[in-house]
């Protein structure tokens, strides 16, 4: 095959994937800007999108860039960065053992624990918080387990450690998985020569399990956050209370419930906008690791 | 919202809230029978004082009509109609019906816009969107030839403010809103022999006890009511000092937000709730089986704030005379009457009497209150659509106050 045509059907086994990235993401997103700089229907107060990027309209971007440095959605946008921080935290203090176990330790019962791992992606993400909502609640079982040893605390009155907990709960499963995936294609020689060379276990694992395994943390940990920063499922379902709001929480209010859905759009283009910064850094970091590791 | 928890048809009120600014209409297209507009020349707004006569461009249907027969397409909330009187419709009529269900009225509006979906009636919607509806010629006026049950309807609604003639609706339900509680539970009526029993939303003795409706209308329009000032006001600063108690209320109680009042306060969870009337009335069948029924409590003010959906008939619909009908069946005082002992909302019927209703066990003596009368329904307040300028100014009160 001549290179010229390799280069043809390469392109072409992209088409599908091109294609899908343009009519299911590029597409949309503009459209969501064309909302967020568009007008309201005079009559039926539904919004107009200005699909001309000349005729974008930029007073509802100001107003809400204002209530995000100065005003109320400052908290909003602190306290979602707080959660999400302190969720993906958590997700690796529970996710990378197991994750860790499953890869070098779990011998001839890796299948059926990995099999274990996926089950929770069999069922629903609402009705594993409505789960929780039942160990939770006041005469649920969780809450009398607490109970039993004098701990007594109503974990659904609005609280942050809930939601953060219920974060970590409904996205742990996606960060064992990448992690696992990238531990078991450890090569266990360079384990064995630190050994070799007279390394401890523990000092084997900070020396060179962990630097080699920083390429799958930072995709598990990219893969949990960004759904993070848009949840408000989690939020309503365990708490509800104005001292929990997050962002996803404010889209949706206005894009659901109000006749101002420009709004709602701005938020979700200035959110898109910080999570690039996020992705960008994320995306440098790789390929700088890579590169280091084919030197 | 979306469907939260499936409980839909309590959003309906939520819903009405949240396109609470949808009447602005040119004048053109509606005609008021008051001499002055709300916001000049441009809107016309119906208001209690200020009655609109909607515009009719199509003619009603012929009377004297057989009904078309088949499957009667209906556009409703979820669980909003007891499927055993839907059944005896269907028997007495031969046909059948099929329920399709939306979670806000803005999502039926866009769904009737869009020709996706024809439904023969819509059952829920509010005046809210009632305009705008008629502006699109989305609505069919009425054949009252075939409502013969229509003086059932409660005198207050018959000729209502934001529909004169009742030319294209039928009022379906009324409710109030007000403050569900359980007497069982250390609960401090003092508050609610006041006469403002709003306050007892700050006491923070009920911190993790207490939640309040997931509906800026009520809400806002709840503390209006509280502070002695117009619960439709415009007035910026008014509405400033309303987010400021809306923070007091969170810093001292951090109140839950949502509509599920008729679960959580039967069931214990919460000691007091800002609800509908219709949530008490429908939390009985909530409560455990081991607590008396007559612990569930409701307090609304004298000059209560009272509310109405009501049935509609798409231009499009297939079978009007059906729709008819059904809207016809409804109206039934024993029909109506089944269909209120399965979703808890008192129909808005003349001949239901609280006494009659209590004295057949569909509601317990102590909730005799959260049935509203026909002469409370004409002496209370009522939750007016906003101008699309005002309800803006609500809904990011209601959007910082959710900031935390």
């Amino acid at each position: 095959m001549r290179k010229n045509e390799g280069q043809w059907l390469w392109g072409l086994l992209a088409a599908p994937g091109t294609i899908w990235l343009l009519l299911l993401f590029a597409l949309p997103f503009y459209g969501l800007a064309c909302v967020a700089f568009g007008e309201i229907d005079p009559i039926f107060r539904n919004a107009v999108a200005a699909w001309n990027p000349l005729e974008w309209r930029f007073e509802n971007f100001g107003e809400v860039m204002g209530e995000i440095l100065t005003g109320s959605l400052r908290r909003v946008f602190v306290r979602t960065f707080g959660y999400v921080l302190a969720a993906v935290v958590l997700s690796f203090l529970i996710g990378y053992p197991v994750a860790y176990y499953l890869a070098r330790h779990a011998g001839r019962w890796r299948g059926l624990l990995l099999a274990l791992m996926i089950l929770p992606f069999w069922v629903n993400y609402l009705m594993r918080m409505l789960a929780w909502v039942n160990l939770l609640q006041v005469d649920g079982w969780a809450t009398k387990a607490f109970s039993a040893f004098g701990f007594q605390y109503n974990f659904l009155d609005g609280k942050g450690i809930t939601v953060i907990l219920g974060l970590v709960y409904g996205y742990v499963p996606f960060l064992v998985l990448p992690l696992y995936a990238s531990l078991e294609r450890l090569d266990v020689r360079l384990l064995e020569a630190a050994r070799d060379l007279g390394a401890s276990p523990g000092h084997a694992f900070r020396m060179v399990t962990v630097p080699l395994s920083r390429p799958g943390m930072m995709a598990a940990g990219v893969i949990i956050a960004l759904p993070m920063f848009g949840d408000y499922y989690t939020n309503d379902m365990l708490s509800r209370s104005p001292a929990t709001e997050m962002i996803g929480n404010q889209v949706d209010f206005y894009l659901n419930g109000t006749t101002q859905p420009q709004k709602g759009a701005v938020l979700v283009l200035v959110l898109s906008a910080m999570l690039v910064v996020f992705m960008s850094y994320y995306l440098v970091t790789t390929m700088r690791m890579q590169r280091e590791l084919q030197t | 919202m979306t469907d939260r928890y499936g409980f839909n048809r309590r959003r309906f009120l939520q819903g009405s809230a949240a396109v609470a600014g949808g009447l602005m209409l040119p004048a053109s297209l509606l005609s008021a029978c008051g001499d002055d507009n709300v916001s000049g020349s441009a809107l016309t707004l119906a208001r209690p004082d200020r009655p609109v006569t909607l515009p009719t461009a199509v003619n009603p249907i012929a009377g004297g009509l057989s009904h078309e027969g088949g499957t009667l397409q209906i556009l409703n909330w979820v669980d909003y109609l007891n499927p055993d009187t839907l059944a005896r419709f269907e028997e007495l009529y031969g046909v059948k019906t099929a329920v399709t269900t939306y979670d806000t009225e803005e999502i039926a509006l866009n769904k009737l816009r869009s020709g996706a979906f024809q439904p023969d009636l819509i059952i829920g919607l509010t005046d809210s969107v009632l305009p705008r509806l008629v502006a699109a010629d989305l609505l069919q006026p009425l054949n009252k030839s075939y409502l013969s049950n229509f003086n059932n309807v409660i005198a207050g609604l018959r000729d209502p403010y934001y529909d004169v003639g009742a030319q294209y609706t039928v009022p379906y339900i009324i409710y109030s809103t007000g403050i569900g509680y359980r007497a069982d539970m250390d609960v401090d009526t003092s508050y609610f022999d006041s006469g403002n029993g709003w306050d007892i939303l700050w006491d923070p003795a009920y911190s993790g006890r207490l939640g309040i409706l997931d509906s800026y209308r009520d809400v806002i329009g709840s503390v209006l009511h509280r502070n002695g000032e117009d619960i439709n006001t415009g007035d910026q600063k008014v509405l400033d000092a309303v987010l400021e108690d809306l923070r007091e209320m969170a810093a001292a109680t951090n109140p839950k937000i949502d509509i599920l009042a008729y679960t959580e306060v039967p069931a214990g969870t919460r000691a007091v709730n800002q609800c509908w009337s219709g949530d008490m009335l429908l939390g009985v069948w909530y409560l455990p089986e081991d607590v008396d029924w007559n612990v569930l409590s409701y307090w609304q003010p004298d000059d209560m704030v009272t509310g109405n959906d009501f049935f509609c008939i798409p231009t499009n619909s297939a079978r009007p005379v059906l729709a008819h009908e059904f809207t016809n069946f409804f109206l039934d005082v024993d029909n109506a009457l089944e269909n209120f002992g399965w979703t808890g909302y008192q129909p808005a019927l003349e001949a239901l009497p609280a006494s009659t209703l209590i004295e057949w066990e569909y509601v317990p003596p102590n909730l005799e209150n959260a049935l509203i009368t026909p002469e409370q329904y004409a002496a209370g307040k009522r939750a007016v659509a906003l101008e699309p300028e005002v309800d803006n100014r609500w809904t990011d009160v209601w959007a910082a106050f959710n900031a935390g």
